[in-house]
């Protein structure tokens, strides 16, 4: 369809190639191409904050893209993702620092190491799955966070590591606003080749794998291969996110990566729509900007007479995290498919209006 | 008429140029950190208190040398993506002079953010690496140029607390090697001196058992005595927060150890007596500052800054308070010195903390130690001072049992 400038009333995909394009109509490849080029010239308009807080949802969202394709996509769980990440980030520092491999080719062969990682405790889950593989995972969070503290040779131990910023050509990416061009350009590439993946042979694997893993079978799916490569994917972008985030913050330390990191992801994932690409984007939008939110709102507070006394600004510190929970819960009982869920209905709304089916 | 209205409306719009400068020179933006809601707020509280009462106190008398403090406190639980973004909105949109940070995690996070925007960063994590501004020690992982915090590190709290043990050994008369075990989580914070601590304590004739891991949150640690117990260990040094000490003393007790517990400076405070109860006997801790009942001069500002939060003034604050406090005011002395030598940028705040040789704030005589800091040598306190307290009955006493000058050793800068 994509020869179609408005999705059209009605489905009439009539050939697998029509139904695999990425993107369904003109309009919507003009708008995805017209959004990247204006998020180009960002930094000429936006100051230091927008830019670190589109950084970090490039950087988790790609960490949070590997653990839908495992979730969503493949139906597995993790509850490691974060000490992956952390993985990911320490490695990048390590191969740099120790091997002085230039830190632009640190990072993918960082996302590789955390793959091996990944698909090494991801070996449990080609025998269990549910909730032994969640305690299995949980258990991989638990040796990993405590290989950080131990591996002073990898990880620095208690010191922590340091990370050099990238550096191509002789230019150094340190600031901001030249960060914010690697950042960007992972996140297209990543998703692109998230959306590509999807889209091909393995990709439907593993759906093959979430939706019902006896008839994958039975056609032919070797399932112990896919749910096994979900992991190593999984972890892959999630060592790519956690390098990124190294090499930004110039330091790695192992107190970031515990498991609450990974519960986040989890939100994540589950706030955007299970299985959905452009859902864990959203996802991954709405958990990074809650908490400025709030606390813009708070801060407000700040400003009048009556607002400015601890006792006021203490409690609405507590107030603000409890209405990050709370958001979460009300998401999942009113919008339990996610934001992607949300946004399929309002396109449907206006592709019928003034009709509403 | 034309030219009039020219050199007229220039004049009018150089004046008010001149006048919208002359208002931004008046404040200047200081970022504060703080945990009060996170996994570290039962001590991140009371510290926070006391940095955010000072900077109110510092404005409403006077402000630094006549400017204002325009500052904003972000409870920012714990959680690293939040530091960093605060960081950012206070640079990019405040013209943020200096910040006033917390933890471990947010502190370094932000060491190469604050070297590049030349932002001097005072926090509450005393992690011993800090220390060493220009990476002179090879061992040093990341030169933090712009760091400062007030207090004695991890690694030398804990050197002091070992020098005091040996004299603890001999004063008993006891025989043979005393032993020595770390106890803490696997974590940076409560890692951060095992090193340190461990070589230091074997160089003093200590025999360093193999460390014991407990939880950084309360729970059961009788399995842990029983291994404190079964290898003999005399001193037993806690890395860990107030919350875990309270259930390894009472899981101790139970199991019957004779360990001579120290902690970190976190690990000892009244609330940690009232918490434990009966079963706390002899707990050594180590202070930066006085306690609130101690009369030394400078309590009594300190009293006058607490009543910017408690108009009572009958709340009781903890010492980390008094310590946040502390981290303020030498600040607050530095940007002094800047706005009198060029102007409050965070170069010159950094160069007004090297300004001065052991100097206290003026005012907190006897409240703050006196402080050094110098280009190559960011540890600014090496005198620890050593308490021991006890609960008696409900009667919290609290003595000091030494006080201990560490030598500034090349080999201990930044480790």
């Amino acid at each position: 369809m994509s020869s179609l400038a408005m999705r059209p009333c009605g489905d009439f995909r009539t050939s697998y190639k029509k139904d695999n394009t990425i993107f369904e109509t003109k309009t919507i490849r003009l708008v995805a191409i017209l959004a990247i080029a204006a998020a180009c010239l960002a930094p000429l308009v936006l100051d230091g904050y927008f830019l670190t807080l589109f950084i970090q949802i490039s950087y988790l969202g790609i960490a949070a893209l590997g653990l839908n394709i495992l979730v969503g996509f493949t139906g597995q769980i993790s509850l490691g993702h974060g000490a992956f990440f952390g993985f990911g980030a320490f490695a990048s520092a390590w191969l740099n620092t120790s091997f002085n491999i230039p830190v632009a080719l640190c990072i993918p062969m960082a996302g590789f190491l955390t793959m091996a990682v990944g698909m090494m405790f991801g070996m449990p889950a080609a025998r269990i799955k549910g909730l032994y593989l969640a305690i299995a995972t949980l258990a991989a969070q638990f040796i990993i966070e405590d290989f950080f503290a131990r591996a002073e040779w990898f990880s620095g131990g208690s010191s922590g590591s340091m990370a050099a910023p990238v550096n191509l050509l002789g230019f150094e990416f340190d600031t901001d606003q030249s960060f914010y061009y690697i950042a960007l350009f992972a996140l297209v590439f990543m998703y692109i080749w998230g959306c590509n993946l999807m889209r091909s042979r393995d990709g439907r694997a593993f759906v093959a794998v979430r939706d019902h893993y006896l008839s994958a079978e039975i056609m032919g799916v070797k399932l112990n291969k896919y749910r096994l490569l979900s992991f190593g994917i999984s972890s892959f972008y999630a060592g790519i996110g956690g390098a990124l985030y190294a090499h930004y913050l110039g330091y790695v330390s192992a107190e970031g990566f515990t498991i609450f990191m990974s519960i986040q992801f989890l939100a994540m994932i589950i706030i955007g729509g299970l299985g959905s690409i452009k859902g864990t984007l959203m996802g991954v939008i709405f958990m990074v900007l809650l908490p400025e939110m709030l606390e813009t709102g708070v801060g407000l507070m700040k400003y009048t007479d009556w607002g400015n006394i601890p006792m006021v600004t203490d409690g609405l510190a507590y107030i603000k995290e409890m209405a990050i929970g709370l958001v979460i819960i009300l998401f999942l009982i009113f919008e339990p498919e996610g934001l992607a869920h949300r946004w399929a209905q309002i396109k449907n709304y206006w592709k019928f209006y003034p009709f509403s089916y | 008429m034309y030219k009039k209205l020219i050199i007229a409306s220039s004049i009018a719009s150089g004046v008010f140029g001149i006048s919208s400068q002359a208002n931004a020179e008046e404040t200047i933006f200081v970022g504060h950190l703080a945990d009060m809601s996170g996994p570290t707020a039962f001590v991140g509280k009371p510290y926070a208190d006391g940095v955010r009462d000072s900077l109110a106190y510092i404005n409403s008398h006077g402000g630094i040398s006549g400017t204002k403090l325009e500052y904003e406190t972000i409870d920012y639980a714990y959680k690293v993506p939040q530091a960093i973004a605060s960081y950012k909105k206070w640079q990019s949109r405040k013209n943020m002079v200096a910040m006033q940070g917390w933890g471990t995690a947010d502190t370094e996070a932000l060491i190469s953010f604050a070297a590049k925007d030349q932002t001097p960063v005072f926090s509450a994590s005393y992690s011993g690496h800090l220390t060493d501004p220009k990476g002179l020690n090879p061992n040093t992982k990341k030169p933090a140029p712009y760091n400062f915090f007030y207090g004695a590190s991890y690694s030398d709290s804990c050197r002091g607390l070992v020098q005091w043990a040996a004299k603890d050994w001999q004063a008993k008369g006891a025989k043979g090697k005393p032993k020595f075990t770390h106890i803490g989580a696997n974590h940076p914070f409560p890692n951060a001196p095992k090193a340190a601590c461990a070589e230091y304590a074997t160089e003093l004739g200590f025999e360093v058992q193999p460390a014991v891991v407990i939880s950084m949150k309360p729970g059961d640690f009788k399995a842990q005595c029983l291994s404190l117990k079964s290898s003999g260990t005399n001193y037993g040094y806690i890395g860990n927060l107030g919350g875990s000490v309270q259930s390894l003393i009472k899981s101790c007790n139970t199991v019957g150890t004779e360990i001579q517990f120290m902690s970190n400076i976190w690990g000892g405070d009244k609330l940690v007596f009232k918490a434990a109860g009966e079963g706390i006997k002899d707990y050594i801790f180590p202070t930066m500052t006085p306690f609130w009942t101690d009369e030394v001069p400078g309590m009594k500002l300190v009293r006058e800054i607490s009543k910017m939060s408690d108009s009572s003034g009958s709340e009781e604050r903890l010492h980390h308070y008094i310590r946040g406090v502390c981290s303020t005011f030498f600040m607050k002395e530095s940007m002094e010195w800047a706005k009198a030598n060029g102007g409050v940028t965070g170069e010159n705040v950094k160069k007004g903390m090297y300004a001065q040789k052991n100097w206290v704030p003026k005012g907190l005589e006897g409240v703050c130690l006196a402080a050094t800091w110098t280009p190559e040598d960011h540890r600014g306190i090496n005198q620890v001072n050593i308490y021991k307290g006890n609960f008696n009955g409900g009667d919290i006493r609290v003595e000091k049992a030494d006080q201990v000058t560490l030598e500034r050793r090349v080999d201990w800068l930044g480790y």
